[in-house]
């Protein structure tokens, strides 16, 4: 009985070590999505000058999950009534980083971004799309250093505290 | 009008629903200033809605609608300073402009909105119309102060002549829309009923626009709004050299006062035009005062037979005319 409970134990905190590097993993990648869809966007405003809805949908349909799901909540809610983009922006931004594997500071980054979208002209929006990659791609960056240097140590360092915890217990 | 309620946010826009009621045809303007109430303007008067002044975020909210969310596409109307909306509506807008060498650029914090709401007379040329046609449709000037109704009633004229009138045919018309006010175009798309055969040239300047449209289109008529410069009037002359019947418009109160104008003077002495219709002013929007013939020559008649009159044949108006009775 003591065995199973023991097994059991160290099967979950390697699943946890699993989970925590596949996120570390998939970070960079989700960021990576994301500068893609705003350079998507910076052409659509400047040779498609689509207006923002129809630029969203587009990039929608351009780039994988879980981003294209963002840009089409975006893209959804700011044609229903009354609908004040800031809200809109904010809450679909909450939900993409719980749907995704981004972090606090990414999301700071789109909060402020969502601030300036559609409200300048081309120069302008063009410049802050621009800001708005670069910022991202420091963030790239960093979660890559911190994949490199955690991703593998994750998966074993969940299975040795399991093995840890049960040796101490036994 | 729900598609002028729909730039507000919900609070001010049932505000103003419940403010305006059922008065939308008396309404003219909705001016909407950043932390002020709101002013809506009556043909008979100005009343304020002091229960909803919009803050800032209602003022994005309004732009937003505006521009789609994208006031990037907007660079022409912030230069121009105005968005004409669906339903041929002009939103007049103003704020902190922004200069680039001295000339405007844009306008970049919107505070302070006017919408014009536009209004279409359907009908209001029915009058005139029979004074412009003789064998075929002559070339007319239409000479009103400010807001006398010279655009309203030419963009009767026009649909008139593009959808056929009595035994005539419809013709072929091209409008060269500068300001976009007589067909309200909304991409390209005209807001107002202009009838089935007109093109539209929007936003475009008028002497290059009559050119281009009697190269590109070939118009049976022209129609052109507010002229003025020389550049105009030399454009006006080679179009009608070109064969093309031109109906325009231009600011003034009387002949002897357009006679006064040297860049305009030319086109009287010329006898371009056989027929001025000159309207009447701002008291009495769109009704006429006179209409000339190339000699000068009043041939306007009043419409409309005095009441009881009995004579047949005085009236030109069948519900006037007493004699069959």
């Amino acid at each position: 009985m003591k065995w199973i409970g023991a097994l059991l134990f160290i099967s979950a905190t390697t699943w946890l070590g699993f989970e925590w590097s596949n996120k570390l993993t998939r970070r960079p990648k989700h960021i990576r999505q994301l500068i893609n869809a705003l350079q998507t966007l910076e052409a659509e405003i400047l040779y498609s000058q689509l207006p923002l809805h129809d630029a969203f949908s587009s990039i929608a349909r351009q780039i994988p999950e879980p981003c294209a799901s963002f840009f089409q909540l975006v893209a959804d809610r700011m044609i229903e009534k009354n609908s004040y983009f800031e809200t809109v922006w904010n809450e679909s931004v909450t939900t993409y980083k719980e749907s995704s594997s981004l972090g606090e500071n990414e999301k700071e980054i789109l909060l402020q971004f969502g601030r300036t979208i559609g409200q300048h002209d081309f120069t302008q929006q063009q410049k802050h799309i621009q800001l708005t990659i670069k910022h991202l791609e420091r963030e790239l960056q960093d979660a890559r250093d911190e994949q490199d240097r955690y991703g593998k140590m994750a998966k074993n360092l969940g299975f040795l505290t399991g093995l840890f915890i049960v040796l101490l217990l036994i | 009008m729900e598609e002028i309620l729909r730039l507000f946010p919900g609070e001010i826009q049932y505000a103003i629903k419940k403010g305006v009621g059922y008065r939308w045809d008396k309404l003219q303007e909705i001016r909407v200033r950043l932390h002020q109430p709101i002013e809506l303007i009556f043909d008979n008067g100005i009343e304020w809605i002091t229960q909803a002044s919009p803050s800032k975020k209602d003022n994005t909210f309004i732009i937003n609608q505006l521009s789609e969310f994208s006031l990037y596409r907007m660079e022409d109307e912030l230069r121009e300073g105005y968005i004409t909306i669906e339903g041929g509506h002009r939103v007049g807008l103003a704020g902190k402009v922004n200069t680039v060498n001295g000339s405007v650029k844009a306008i970049q914090y919107i505070t302070f909105l006017n919408i014009r709401i536009a209004k279409e007379k359907i009908g209001v040329a029915t009058k005139v119309i029979p004074y412009l046609y003789k064998n075929k449709f002559l070339n007319t000037l239409f000479v009103g102060s400010p807001q006398s109704g010279k655009t309203t009633l030419i963009r009767d004229v026009i649909r008139i002549i593009s959808t056929g009138w009595n035994h005539i045919p419809p013709q072929k018309v091209g409008v060269v829309d500068e300001r976009s006010e007589i067909a309200a175009c909304l991409k390209g798309i005209p807001q107002h009923n202009l009838g089935i055969r007109t093109d539209v040239l929007d936003a475009c300047p008028k002497a290059e626009g009559m050119m281009m449209m009697i190269r590109s289109m070939s118009p049976e008529i022209l129609v052109v709004d507010e002229i003025g410069s020389d550049k105009d009037v030399q454009a006006l002359i080679n179009a009608i050299n070109a064969g093309v019947t031109v109906i325009c418009t231009i600011h003034g109160q009387n002949l002897q006062e357009l006679k006064n104008r040297p860049s305009i003077l030319p086109l009287l002495e010329k006898k371009v035009f056989s027929r001025i219709v000159l309207l009447k002013g701002q008291t009495s929007p769109g009704s006429i005062q006179s209409i000339y013939d190339e000699n000068e020559k009043n041939i306007y008649q009043k419409m409309g037979g005095l009441p009881n009159e009995v004579d047949r044949g005085t009236s030109l108006h069948k519900r006037d005319d007493m004699a069959r009775i």
